[in-house]
């Protein structure tokens, strides 16, 4: 995909201290530590690379537009494969930086459907939605506050439906509270919400509460189909009777928990097999919940 | 203009959140830590204070293995080669977590172990021990190890003594020392008594020291006697192969010596088996010989008594012609005489070897201590009459055999006083 790029960024067009980064990012760095220090002090260059990779590839395959939305899921996805470039770059020493980055852009992007790019998504809710789902797929904190913010349930809730035992709820507790603490404001940091843009879907839902469900609940869908492809390969999604038998017999904790926050569909069929005679909970429904 | 500011802060977010990385995290030391490979998670390391492995296998080669912890902050990862192994340690707060990630051509490996932190005894305990192991792993055997261990004892006990002058020392100079809470009348016992209960624990611990150095120091000649049983074993082991190479060695040796020597024993039994053929074969060459002249002058003196019995049979049919009175009966007399004269001869000739047999003559020697008896009875049983003996041969002659002359003398070797057999003197 990324094969015959020209340059993004040439010397002549860059300040001298920039130039100088930038030499040291293309020179072979031996050590992990010299790695670190290096990628460090490039960090302004290697995400405006990333981004660019990124940008130029929406570009080829026509899904880009000049809107900050567009501006902001570059950066996003740049930001990601940064990050990941940072953590797993040292264990490549001897390297060259810069191109070591190069490398690993063009894997991610030569991957099908490397990231997940609906223009729907790109709006204030289709970004929220997109942020939520999309971190639930690398943080469990994330992944039960799912329940909150697409069904309004609480810890107890999550703990009936899932079917939960004694010690993994303790986990549900600890997950809810760590994400009201940090993880939901680090993740409307990373996708780029501002408080503004928060309020203002606040002020929506309460003038069209109907409508924007149900805009929510289409956009749903559309994230969940696409992120739960990270789930394990053994967890499909079950029928009605393959459920109750998990379900009966206590096995698939984790298929329930993960499974079920990332697909409305078999929640909705399996709501009411783990409730132990919970009749207070009402079949799910998507029920947007801006803050945790 | 509102947008773009929007849009370096979302920036400059992200560049500070990349700074901080691991740092960001608001999990503990107790919370699990998740497997991504290939950015799909495959499983939890529980790193609730104790070693934890996982183990996970792919079909598909693997690119790359993160770790995150439950609140999704990336803590480490670790790039997959091409093909082959690579290994990473992934440093937590306190805590390792060990990676290992393997691909091959059917699809790649990871084993992921969580090394929680050592506890501060445990590192005490670490660094003891290790100072005992380089001091017994040092290459001075000679030493006995039970010397070794009141080596090391008394190196501890001189260094604890050090300390506590040092420790002595330091207070008597140290002027703005801090005064012990005793009060006037118990001061001048309270010194010396905490003095000694500090001593008291110091020698508490070295004491336990010294008895786990000793334990160590058991262990490691437990583990040498062991080492030195094997080895042992293992020489005589090899000095068993040693002998049985040679012994194989000898027994080829002798293999193809004995091998030479069989040969060498057949070749002379094969070259004596077919002199001794030869020579009966010349023997039987030679009676043939002396038989084909016996035949030949036998022929020619038949041939001769033809002649003299046509001549005389001549005479007498003239003189028979001669006396007969009647003139026809003449020819006819001399027609009749004719064909008894052309009938006759064959009768006779045909009429001599019939009348007698031609002997067969061979020559036989006879094992010894053979009777006389013994050779007269099977001189009987064969129908035959003693000739000369010459050099040993005894002639034999009998009436020529009914069944041919080589299965015959077959026959007469086969008999047990015979020695050996031959048709020429």
């Amino acid at each position: 995909m990324l094969t015959g790029m020209q340059p993004i960024f040439t010397r002549d067009a860059v300040m001298p201290e920039r130039a100088t980064t930038l030499g040291r990012l293309e020179e072979v760095v031996s050590s992990a530590e010299e790695f670190d220090r290096v990628v460090s002090q490039g960090l302004p260059i290697l995400l405006d690379r990333a981004t660019g990779y990124v940008k130029r590839f929406l570009r080829e395959t026509g899904q880009w537009s000049e809107d900050m939305a567009h501006e902001k899921f570059v950066l996003r996805w740049g930001a990601e494969y940064l990050e990941r470039f940072v953590v797993c770059g040292r264990s490549e020493v001897p390297c060259r930086s810069l191109f070591l980055l190069d490398s690993l852009v063009a894997r991610q992007l030569s991957q099908p459907e490397p990231f997940c790019y609906h223009p729907d998504l790109l709006t204030p809710l289709g970004r929220l939605l997109d942020g939520l789902v999309a971190r639930a797929v690398i943080s469990r904190d994330a992944l039960i506050a799912l329940y909150h913010h697409c069904y309004g349930w609480g810890p107890g809730e999550v703990i009936a439906v899932t079917g939960l035992n004694e010690s993994e709820s303790q986990r549900i507790y600890k997950n809810f509270r760590r994400w009201r603490d940090s993880g939901w404001q680090r993740t409307m940091d990373e996708i780029g919400m501002t408080e503004t843009e928060v309020k203002e879907l606040i002020g929506q839902q309460q003038r069209h509460r109907q409508r924007l469900n149900s805009e929510a609940e289409r956009i749903i869908r559309f994230a969940q189909a696409h992120y739960r492809k990270s789930e394990p390969d053994h967890y499909p999604c079950l029928s009605r009777s393959q459920w109750k038998e998990m379900f009966a017999q206590g096995y698939g904790c984790d298929y329930r928990i993960w499974h079920l926050a990332l697909c409305l569909d078999c929640l909705q069929t399996a709501w009411d097999l783990g409730r132990n005679g919970d009749s207070t909970i009402e079949k799910p429904h998507v029920e947007l919940h801006m803050r945790p | 203009m509102e947008q773009e500011r929007d849009l370096a802060d979302y920036r400059a977010r992200l560049l500070d959140a990349l700074r901080v990385n691991v740092g960001r995290s608001a999990c503990g030391s107790s919370d699990l830590i998740q497997v991504f490979v290939n950015e799909r998670r495959v499983g939890l390391l529980d790193g609730a204070g104790t070693e934890a492995a996982l183990q996970v296998q792919t079909s598909t080669r693997i690119d790359n293995v993160q770790l995150r912890s439950e609140d999704g902050v990336l803590l480490g990862g670790l790039s997959a080669p091409e093909y082959g192994y690579r290994t990473g340690r992934i440093a937590l707060s306190r805590d390792t977590i060990k990676l290992q990630v393997h691909n091959h051509t059917q699809g790649g490996s990871v084993n992921a172990v969580y090394i929680p932190a050592p506890g501060l005894w445990h590192r005490a305990w670490q660094t003891v021990t290790a100072v005992v192991q380089t001091r017994v792993a040092r290459p001075a055997t000679a030493v006995v190890p039970g010397m070794r261990a009141v080596a090391f004892t008394q190196v501890l006990l001189a260094a604890t003594v050090i300390g506590l002058a040092t420790d002595r020392m330091t207070g008597w100079l140290t002027p703005e020392r801090a005064p012990l809470p005793v009060t006037p009348t118990e001061a001048p016992w309270a010194a010396p008594l905490a003095e000694v209960a500090k001593l008291e624990q110091q020698l508490g611990e070295l004491a336990r020291m010294q008895a786990k150095a000793v334990e160590t120091i058991q262990g490691q000649q437990q583990g040498m006697a062991q080492l030195q049983r094997t080895m042992a074993k293992l020489s005589s082991t090899q000095e068993a192969v040693a002998s049985s190479v040679l012994t194989v060695k000898q027994e080829m040796e002798q293999r193809r010596k004995g091998s030479g020597r069989d040969i060498d024993r057949m070749t002379r039994l094969l070259m004596s088996k077919t002199q001794t053929e030869q020579e009966q074969l010349e023997a039987e060459i030679h009676s043939l010989t002396v038989a084909n002249d016996r035949l030949s002058k036998e022929m020619a003196d038949l041939a001769q008594n033809n002649q003299d019995l046509k001549k005389k049979l001549k005479s007498a049919g003239l003189d028979v012609s001669k006396a007969t009175v009647s003139d026809r009966d003449k020819p006819m007399v001399a027609r009749q005489g004719e064909t008894i004269q052309s009938s006759q001869p064959p009768q006779v000739a045909e009429a001599r070897p019939n009348a007698q047999p031609q002997p067969f003559l061979f020559w036989v020697t006879f094992s010894e201590g053979t009777t006389q008896e013994s050779i007269d009875q099977w001189l009987r049983e064969v129908q035959g009459h003693k000739g000369p003996i010459s050099e040993g041969w005894q002639e034999v002659q009998i009436v020529p055999p009914s069944i041919p002359p080589d299965r015959f003398l077959e026959q007469v070797r086969g008999a047990k006083i015979v020695k050996a057999v031959r048709t020429s003197r």
